[in-house]
């Protein structure tokens, strides 16, 4: 009998409370729906942001992997869930060229963006042959024979924009050889099946070291700590930013006091050291655009997305 | 490198790394032995809990997750005619029959030491030859994969059972499955009818515990009804024979080590794994033994070169990973996700910048083979009380796990339609006497295939390339011999056979 009061009590007391107040958020578990498999690199950084978040709330953070389609499967069942803040998820720029090619209806702005977490750096990376050692001989090589030097990537992928960005702008062309995931192109690129290919450090910075793959340029407005002699492609003649910047979305139409909440929550994590570190480890950096500032840059990113999006239907 | 042996095996024999490999072993046992739980899932469970642990002592917790699954998958596949993993799909062959005939221990105990035994060799080419076979696994481009593939695809004809065209027509099936859903290369929707289920394609996981697993349990179910068989699914006394058993299996020494070098190989190429090596392993064995009728009636030989195959990727996988920093298969890459959370770059210098975590992880892998022996050894009877339980009860759990599995994996509910409509085409297939592996195998096998042909007419369009880069040519010339090979033997067969036989297709 008490029981039954108690519950009853409690049951009033939430619906008096009103769903979802800011200052309690979370006071259950949030669900991290990852739109991508286990061990690849979204699921290894947002398993180690769903960690952070997780000890700078109290509450559980569990990863759920959703994959298929390029991670359209995961954010079309994410787009469904109820908008209270406890179901989050994570996109990069792997959602707008999907909806640039029509995989899906779904874009950056069917979401709320809360705050862009990590950045990595992409690296235009070569293997070892006779035709070029550096992105100059590279660029020259193409331009004399076009089509000739083969681009391992993920067919209407990011490292596909990445690709068609590089063409854009040195005025080049490649053939492009359909590869899934970073670690099979670099795979390919090392066993010389494949001339050119978008790298990062985590996968290749190694074979880099040793001497049997080269890093010809990096998509960063500055030169980075991890291979400082690798020129950006600013110095080279164009501002190309190629990087899989990744950030965490809310469903549209959650409360703003819940999304502020969360930003603000994801502002700390961003800040511990413990996060900081996993997340270079593994090859990102960690960084923290706030929602003004990450729609912008999604926004900016669309364009581009937009503007280059006729050549990955090939 | 003494020194690195040691100093990584004084961290591998930590008491506290040591009760944490022997939860993992356990853990990975049960979670393979549960048909629709996978090794991969039980790996990635393990995965946060190593972030708190050291680099070596993560790895080593993960590694004998690893091993005790390659041999979890036996268990049901021997008691209960269900492959628990998809790595034990050539051990439901044998081991189900030899348990059927009332030697349920016997099937167990010679899959658990052909496990081990294909462990430890795949761990020892591992430490021998790692550099140079993942240099050569590096170089293999996608014209080998393809030639290798339909090599693979030649086995169909060891799993046809009673009649070969209807073996053909399920791999045909099988291979018509895979296409299902998004392309391989550009994600473009195929035969998808714009139905949300069919959006992602059908997983292979839900396949094969669809055709194996429900149409299996309805058999049963059915066999019940008629009042066929009796209320255990296995009667008998139980005899273990542990030691006989070991003796047993060093008898074929041939075989075991023919079985477990398939593994290696297979292991090491990034992309193939267990999955197609103990079909392979098992044609293998098939082919080259003097008595090839007796396959599929329970013979040890069917059970050991399963096993010992499918255990040996565990360490083929490690070879490409340890040498080159390229994970084999998704066990490899979460492995590696492991270990750079730690800081540690993983790639070609890995066993000069970090050499005792190198050879710790070897040691490792010998302690977690042997840890899956002892943790088997002494559960195996725990593990046969499943026989004891009456059907009515065991058929629902066994249903439940398999939709609890096939949901997880994924996390998609439509996932759990697509489960029962192809469970009852399984059933369909199975009450006609049609054999299901090649289905399996078409499914596993055709995304490979499509993908590197297409990735080989991408990289050059000249067809030639195909017969001129030397691996491959011989790969599609080993090829066309196992097919003649094949319809030599069925033609051989069937003189043998023809007074006894009721074939009836005129194939």
């Amino acid at each position: 009998m008490f029981r039954k009061i108690a519950v009853a009590a409690g049951l009033m007391a939430a619906a008096i409370a009103g769903p979802a107040q800011a200052q309690d958020y979370p006071e259950k578990p949030i669900e991290f729906i990852v739109p991508w498999g286990p061990g690849g690199g979204s699921d290894t950084l947002m398993r180690i942001v769903a960690q952070g978040l997780a000890d700078e709330t109290g509450q559980a953070v569990p990863v759920i992997n959703m994959p298929g389609v390029g991670g359209n499967v995961g954010l079309a069942e994410f787009a469904k869930r109820p908008a209270d803040g406890y179901t989050i998820s994570q996109v990069h720029e792997g959602l707008l060229i999907s909806n640039g090619t029509g995989i899906t209806d779904l874009n950056w702005d069917s979401f709320m963006p809360i705050a862009l977490v990590t950045s990595s750096p992409q690296y235009l990376t070569l293997s070892k042959n006779d035709n070029f050692s550096n992105f100059e001989e590279m660029v020259a090589y193409a331009k004399e024979n076009p089509g000739a030097v083969r681009a391992g990537v993920t067919l209407a992928g990011v490292p596909h924009l990445h690709m068609a960005m590089i063409e854009d702008a040195f005025g080049i062309e490649f053939s492009y050889v359909g590869y899934e995931g970073t670690g099979q192109r670099i795979r390919a690129l090392v066993g010389g099946n494949i001339d050119v290919a978008i790298g990062d450090v985590s996968s290749a910075g190694q074979f880099v070291e040793n001497g049997d793959l080269v890093f010809a340029a990096v998509g960063m407005p500055e030169r980075t700590a991890e291979a400082p002699d690798v020129p950006t492609f600013t110095e080279l003649g164009h501002a190309l930013d190629l990087a899989v910047t990744r950030g965490v979305v809310l469903p549209k139409g959650t409360p703003q006091d819940v999304a502020d909440a969360l930003e603000a929550h994801l502002e700390t994590v961003m800040q511990n050291d413990d996060v900081r570190t996993k997340i270079q480890n593994v090859g990102s950096a960690p960084v923290f655009l706030g929602q003004d500032e990450y729609k912008a840059y999604l926004g900016k990113l669309s364009e581009t997305v937009n503007r280059l999006v006729g050549k990955l239907e090939g | 490198m003494l020194d690195a042996f040691l100093a990584g095996a004084h961290q591998v024999f930590a008491f506290d790394t040591l009760i944490y490999m022997l939860i993992g072993s356990v853990a990975g046992i049960v979670a393979a032995a549960i048909p629709g739980f996978t090794v991969t899932m039980a790996i990635i469970l393990t995965l946060p809990l190593t972030f708190a642990m050291g680099p070596l002592q993560g790895v080593s917790v993960m590694l004998s997750v690893y091993v005790g699954g390659y041999t979890g998958g036996l268990i049901s596949a021997a008691l209960l005619g269900i492959p628990g993993t998809p790595s034990s799909v050539a051990t439901t062959f044998d081991a189900y029959p030899m348990a059927r005939k009332g030697e349920p221990g016997r099937a167990l105990s010679l899959g658990i030491w052909s496990s081990f035994f294909g462990t430890v060799i795949s761990t020892i080419v591992l430490i021998v030859a790692a550099p140079p076979l993942a240099l050569i696994a590096v170089k293999l481009g996608p014209w080998e994969y393809f030639a290798l593939i339909v090599f693979a695809l030649t086995i169909v004809a060891s799993l046809v059972g009673n009649s070969l065209l209807r073996g053909l027509i399920a791999g045909v099936i099988g291979l018509g499955l895979a296409t299902v859903g998004p392309d391989p290369m550009m994600g473009r929707p195929r035969l998808t009818f714009d139905a949300d289920m069919l959006m992602a394609g059908l997983p292979f996981l839900v396949v094969l515990i669809g055709i194996f697993a429900i149409s299996q349990l309805m058999g049963e179910v059915e066999d019940h009804g008629k009042g066929k068989g009796t209320d255990a699914l296995i009667p008998d006394v139980i005899e273990f024979k542990t030691w006989a058993v070991m003796r047993e299996v060093l008898m074929h020494p041939v075989n075991l080590v023919r079985s477990s070098l398939v593994g290696v190989f297979i292991g090491a190429l990034p992309g193939a794994g267990g999955s197609i090596a103990n079909l392979l392993a098992y044609d293998q064995a098939k082919r080259s033994s003097k008595n090839p009728e007796e396959f599929g009636k329970g013979t040890p030989d069917g059970v050991i070169a399963s096993e010992a195959g499918n255990s040996a990727t565990a360490g083929g996988g490690l070879i490409p990973m340890i040498a080159l920093g390229i994970p084999g298969s998704a066990v490899d890459a979460i492995l590696m996700a492991a270990l750079m959370v730690h800081g540690i770059s993983v790639g070609p210098r890995l066993i000069m910048d970090n050499a005792d975590l190198a050879y710790g992880m070897f040691v490792a892998m010998a302690v977690a083979s042997l840890m899956m022996l002892v943790v088997c050894v002494l559960s195996m009877r725990l593990f046969l009380r499943v026989t004891d339980i009456p059907k009515q009860f065991i058929v629902p759990t066994v249903m439940i796990c398999c939709v609890i599995g096939a949901f997880a994996l994924n996390n998609r509910v439509t996932d759990l339609y697509l489960l029962g409509a192809i469970g009852l085409v399984g059933y369909g297939l199975k009450s006609l006497d049609y054999p299901l592996a090649p289905l399996v195998l078409g499914v596993i096998l055709g995304p490979i295939a499509e993908t590197n042909l297409r990735r080989a007419l991408m990289s050059d369009g000249d067809w030639t390339v195909f017969f001129t880069r030397p691996i491959s040519a011989v790969l599609l010339a080993a090829a066309v011999l196992s097919v003649i090979f094949s319809v030599r033997s069925v033609l051989k067969m069937r003189k043998k056979d023809r007074p006894a036989t009721d074939e009836q297709d005129g194939d």
